[in-house]
């Protein structure tokens, strides 16, 4: 299958949340109970129920309202820092694009909860096995547009090849600069190109963004310089376990993957 | 919308948004309300268009806007008289088009007088106006004297002229709070757009000075030569998916099916009728009554006629009114059809303390509503209420089959996509079977006033009665070829009393043995979105009203890249992309028809005043009755010209004319009334896109009650920081009638506005919640207000004053 991309240009989004119903519809996802953060966002952040919501930030500046509303969902690295650092090999790539997860395979270890610069995956609590967004991969692999980009009213989430939806996407950016100088993609670029590619029209930052989204340096150079060398060495799954436990030990995760839980029931988000 | 261009509908169509260039969103917040608009506004803006909010907070579709002002609750027609003052001083109007399609050259009676915020007409002790002087100059013959050039100080377009030219631009941003430079800008931006595009919705209604807002849009539209046009007109933004239909099939007191004017009881017979208001009226009337009564309905009885109630003039409740009237005693029994009143209705506890005083209530819908268990609410006695309320599980939109007209006036048929669960049942199997017992308890009855019921004819069906023969009922029957109607030509050239309609507007939607409503084709070759082969859209499947004014003198498309229609000299037609909205399609632009532009008009034009007129010489009775060939102008009660009157409740006095404040034909019903000393800030009230209404529904759907989980109260900074809340805290909002309480909502999407020198806080709140359902939440019309527009009965829900403390 041709390599697929979502498009969400966030210059058409109203912030309707239709995507966020439509994804729990279509993923049989239970509704959580909720209470208004702030501005009209209810949903903090992902939970291993809800792979995507729509994040609202407010800013007035220069006697000008900036209201930036962003869906969020799995990125669908290129190249998956969740995946790298995954200790089971429950995480893999799709030739279309997409980035999923094994749950036979999955031992819940919070992994890829701690290495995601986005924050994507969670481990529900009683089955210890990883959720987030699939990319509606049953549907795309019956040639349907997932779910969120089907009930996208405004048309600011689009579907299509890779090949094809790029250049668009690249055009909108173009045509939005004319009056708009911060207007730019995010994702294309990062982490080996993401399969959601966003349009933004101001700093990432002032829709809650990472700049610089990266791979942990640590599980880089675990995964690709010292883990295809330790697999000849010693047992590969005996490496991983070791070898991930000091690398996300040095980085403090297990401590920030507890945070992580308890504030996915509180507010705050990534 | 009716006394401006003749009928009361949205112009274009939601797939026509794309041909615009410039969007006035006033009064519609459509991405949260409409969301289905904002698909077609963006394919607009792709193509260049640019976009204007004007409302009283940022919302989600100010995100979307080129251009946004936030202006203060209820000072619509303010700015709006500014821009018209600006484009008559600036001659940015277009001339040929206000020359040729409205009424500016019609002189105006020497009676007609503005002054000091009254028309001239008043009767203070009824608070109603007598539109006589409201008339133009008539000739001999009864018709209207036309000026020779538009600076005849008689005509309407100088009356406008002097009326507007005290909306300046700095009384506007005065008393509307939008500086005046962006005021200009929006102004501009409008005027330079060709064609402009206007969306209102409640925002815009929901007034004591509603309809006189809508007027407005009119006028600039007609001033600015949008009307009829591919991307130009006003669109009312329906709130429902069949809200059109609703209103097609008279749910304005005044109407009958077809916005056919109800008879009064003047009219005591159906030659009274004719004689008043024309064979244009009679005709439709005639076709309504013979589906009602069907055989029974024949020339010898005024086809039924006697069997109609008629109406009070002087006593025309609307909805809001009915509870006091159930209330006095009244009414014994409402049934409640998928309405959530006790959430809806402002100032609410007049509801329950009707409902309470009936004998029987009523319920049907979806989920056990507010309404339903209105005696449970906390506050009340059961002990005390003795209605007895029976609830009927009613069918849920996919459970049944039907048709729904939606904005577009397009209507479309569905099937059932899902049976409904044991015990429950569609609407029209509920209303079959209660019409059928109780005429079965008056079988046999002598009694006169049981006839209607004894004679009505009421066939859908032996057992389960078919939503298709609804439907080709009210598309009509002709009674000489036995078929049903094929277009809305065959009924309008059909001797009067051979053909049936339950709504002459559907004429044409079944042909025999065809359900038009049913079409899918999705063709668009003109690439306009005209999509004619889809459904069918009222009248005669027309999807841009007024077409006839996209052309020129010579009958010729004004706009080359938006072709509608167009006179073919070879085929001695018009003929078009769209079905021409013509008088008669054979005759040609150098006759009177042909150049008629808004053909249910009396005088043919658009009304930039709305001026009372009765085309043709007024009847004394003829031969034949069907022959009267009269037909009247659709009035507004409140003015011929929109006139700025400060809302019912305000923070400030109006300085225009500070001793009439408010629209003196207002008509109140809340009896409590807060000052602006003790209830500083201005309310405004709204829904938003993860509720549906009163939440009858969607507050019983977890998903939507996890992405919209309770109401709140938008404030500014400047407002929290005075009454010391942050983000999240519970406020108490009261006014003179009610409070509740609720989480703030701090935001800069509201700001203090600056109102005749002095600061002034908006609060915003969400109205969808009410105290049952999966998500219950206190009700804003707790404390909103009872105060209607005089011509449509709309409440004020828009703007009251309200105080707000930290809970």
């Amino acid at each position: 299958m041709a390599k697929k991309m979502v498009f969400i240009d966030t210059s058409l989004c109203t912030g309707c949340k239709a995507c966020s119903v439509a994804c729990k519809a279509w993923n049989d996802l239970p509704a959580e109970k909720t209470r208004r953060i702030s501005s009209y966002q209810t949903q903090a952040d992902f939970t291993p129920t809800t792979y995507t919501y729509v994040r609202f930030k407010e800013e007035y500046y220069d006697n000008k309202m900036h209201f930036n509303m962003l869906k969020l969902q799995c990125f669908h690295c290129d190249d998956p820092a969740c995946m790298k650092a995954c200790s089971s090999d429950a995480i893999y790539k799709t030739e279309s694009g997409y980035t999923l997860v094994d749950r036979d395979k999955c031992i819940g270890c919070g992994y890829c909860v701690a290495n995601c610069p986005w924050g994507v995956p969670k481990i529900d609590e009683a089955t210890n096995k990883m959720y987030k967004c699939n990319g509606c991969i049953d549907r795309v692999e019956n040639g349907m547009k997932p779910a969120c980009a089907q009930v996208c009213q405004t048309g600011a989430i689009q579907f299509g090849d890779r090949d094809e939806l790029m250049p668009k996407a690249q055009a909108r950016v173009a045509e939005l600069q004319l009056t708009n100088p911060k207007a730019h993609l995010y994702g294309d670029k990062l982490m080996g190109g993401t399969t959601y590619v966003y349009l933004l029209q101001d700093r990432p930052d002032a829709y809650g963004l990472p700049l610089n989204p990266t791979s942990p340096i640590s599980l880089t150079l675990w995964k690709d310089i010292v883990h295809p060398l330790g697999g000849i060495a010693i047992g590969a799954s005996a490496a991983a376990i070791t070898v991930g436990v000091i690398a996300n030990l040095l980085r403090g995760n297990y401590a920030n993957r507890a945070k992580n839980i308890a504030e996915s029931h509180d507010e705050g988000g990534m | 919308m009716s006394p401006s261009f003749g009928r009361g509908a949205m112009t274009n169509s939601w797939q026509d948004m794309q041909n615009s260039e410039c969007f006035l969103i006033a009064g519609s917040n459509c991405a949260e309300c409409h969301p289905i608009a904002m698909k077609w506004v963006n394919r607009a803006r792709a193509k260049g268009a640019k976009v204007i909010v004007v409302d009283p907070r940022f919302t989600r579709t100010a995100s979307q806007a080129d251009i946004f002002a936030q202006i203060r609750p209820g000072t619509d027609i303010a700015y709006l008289g500014s821009m018209i003052n600006y484009y008559i001083e600036n001659r940015l109007y277009n001339e040929f088009y206000v020359m040729n399609f409205t009424n500016a050259l019609y002189k105006v009676s020497k009676d007609f007088e503005f002054k000091d915020g009254m028309f001239s007409g008043f009767n203070p002790e009824t608070k109603k106006y007598d539109y006589a002087s409201w008339a133009y100059q008539l000739d001999a013959e009864g018709k209207p004297i036309k000026a020779n050039s538009l600076d005849d100080p008689d005509c309407v377009f100088q009356k406008l002229k002097e009326h507007y030219s005290r909306y300046t631009f700095d009384v506007a941003s005065n008393i509307s709070g939008i500086p005046v430079a962006k005021i200009k800008l929006i102004a501009d931006t409008f005027a330079a757009a060709n064609p402009g595009n206007i969306f209102y919705a409640l925002g815009m209604t929901q007034h004591t000075t509603g309809v006189q807002g809508i007027r407005c849009y009119a006028i600039i539209q007609l001033l600015l030569g949008n009307m009829g046009k591919a991307g130009g007109g006003i669109q009312a933004l329906r709130g429902e998916p069949n809200v059109q239909g609703s209103t097609d099939m008279a749910n304005l007191n005044a109407n009958l099916p077809g916005y056919i004017p109800y008879p009064t009881n003047k009219e005591k017979t159906l030659n009274d009728f004719a004689m008043n208001k024309g064979a244009v009226q009679h005709r439709p009337l005639v076709a309504l009554l013979k589906a009602w009564f069907g055989k029974n309905a024949t020339a010898e009885n005024e086809y039924g006629y006697q069997w109609l109630p008629k109406n009070n003039p002087s006593n025309m409740p609307t909805q809001t009114h009915f509870f006091g009237k159930m209330e006095e005693g009244q009414f014994k029994l409402l049934l409640n059809w998928g309405s959530n009143s006790t959430v809806s209705i402002p100032d609410r506890k007049i509801v329950a303390r009707g409902m309470s005083a009936l004998e029987m209530l009523v319920v049907a819908d979806i989920f056990n509503t507010e309404t339903a268990q209105f005696w449970k609410e906390e506050g009340l006695n059961p002990a005390e209420i003795q209605t007895e309320v029976i609830f009927l599980p009613a069918a849920f939109v996919y459970e049944k089959a039907g048709s729904m007209t939606n904005s577009s006036r397009l209507i479309q048929w569905k099937e059932v996509a899902l049976p409904p669960l044991n015990g429950v049942h569609p609407d029209l199997d509920m209303l079959d079977h209660i019409f059928k017992k109780v005429r079965a308890l008056y079988a046999g009855s002598t009694d006169p006033k049981d006839e209607p019921i004894l004679k009505a004819n009421w066939d859908y069906g032996d057992h389960e009665p078919s939503p298709l023969k609804v439907l080709q009922e009210l598309g009509g029957y002709n009674d000489v070829t036995g078929t049903n109607i094929a277009t809305i030509g065959e009924y309008l050239a059909a001797p009067i009393g051979t053909v049936s309609t339950g709504n002459w507007l559907y004429t044409g939607v079944t042909p025999e043995g065809q359900n038009l409503a049913d079409r899918r084709g999705n063709a668009d070759p003109t690439g306009l979105g005209l999509n004619k082969d889809y459904a069918f859209a009222w009248p005669g499947n027309i999807r841009v009203l007024y077409n006839r004014c996209s052309c020129d003198a010579q009958g010729q498309p004004v706009d080359s890249r938006r072709k509608l229609i167009w006179w073919d000299a070879l085929q001695n037609r018009w003929v078009g992309n769209d079905g021409p909205d013509v008088v008669d399609k054979t005759k040609g632009p150098d006759t009177p028809e042909g150049k008629t532009g808004f053909k249910q008009n009396p005088e043919g034009v658009g009304r930039l005043f709305a001026a009372t007129y009765m085309s043709g010489a007024v009847a004394t009775p003829t031969e034949s009755i069907a022959a009267v060939p009269i037909r009247g102008a659709g009035m507004t009660v409140d003015g011929p010209i929109p006139e700025f009157y400060e809302p019912i409740e305000s923070p400030t006095s109006n300085i225009l004319h500070p001793s009439v404040q408010n629209n003196p034909c207002a008509k109140i019903i809340s009896t409590e009334f807060g000052n602006p000393g003790e209830y500083p800030y201005v309310l405004t009230s709204y829904g938003v896109v993860e509720h549906f209404c009163a939440g009858a529904i969607t507050r019983n759907i977890p998903w939507l009650n996890e992405i919209a989980p309770e109401p709140y109260a938008e404030i500014s900074k400047n407002l929290a920081n005075k009454i010391g809340v942050k983000e999240g805290d519970e406020v108490e909002v009261s006014s003179a009638r009610g409070k509740l309480v609720v989480r703030a909502l701090v935001t800069d999407r509201i700001q203090t506005l600056k109102i005749n020198g002095k600061d002034q806080e908006t609060i915003g709140m969400p109205w969808s919640w009410g105290f049952a359902s999966l998500s219950p939440g206190p009700s804003t019309n707790n404390v909103t207000m009872a105060a209607l527009d005089p011509g449509a009965g709309t409440p004020e829900y828009k703007c009251c004053l309200v105080n707000i403390r930290r809970a």
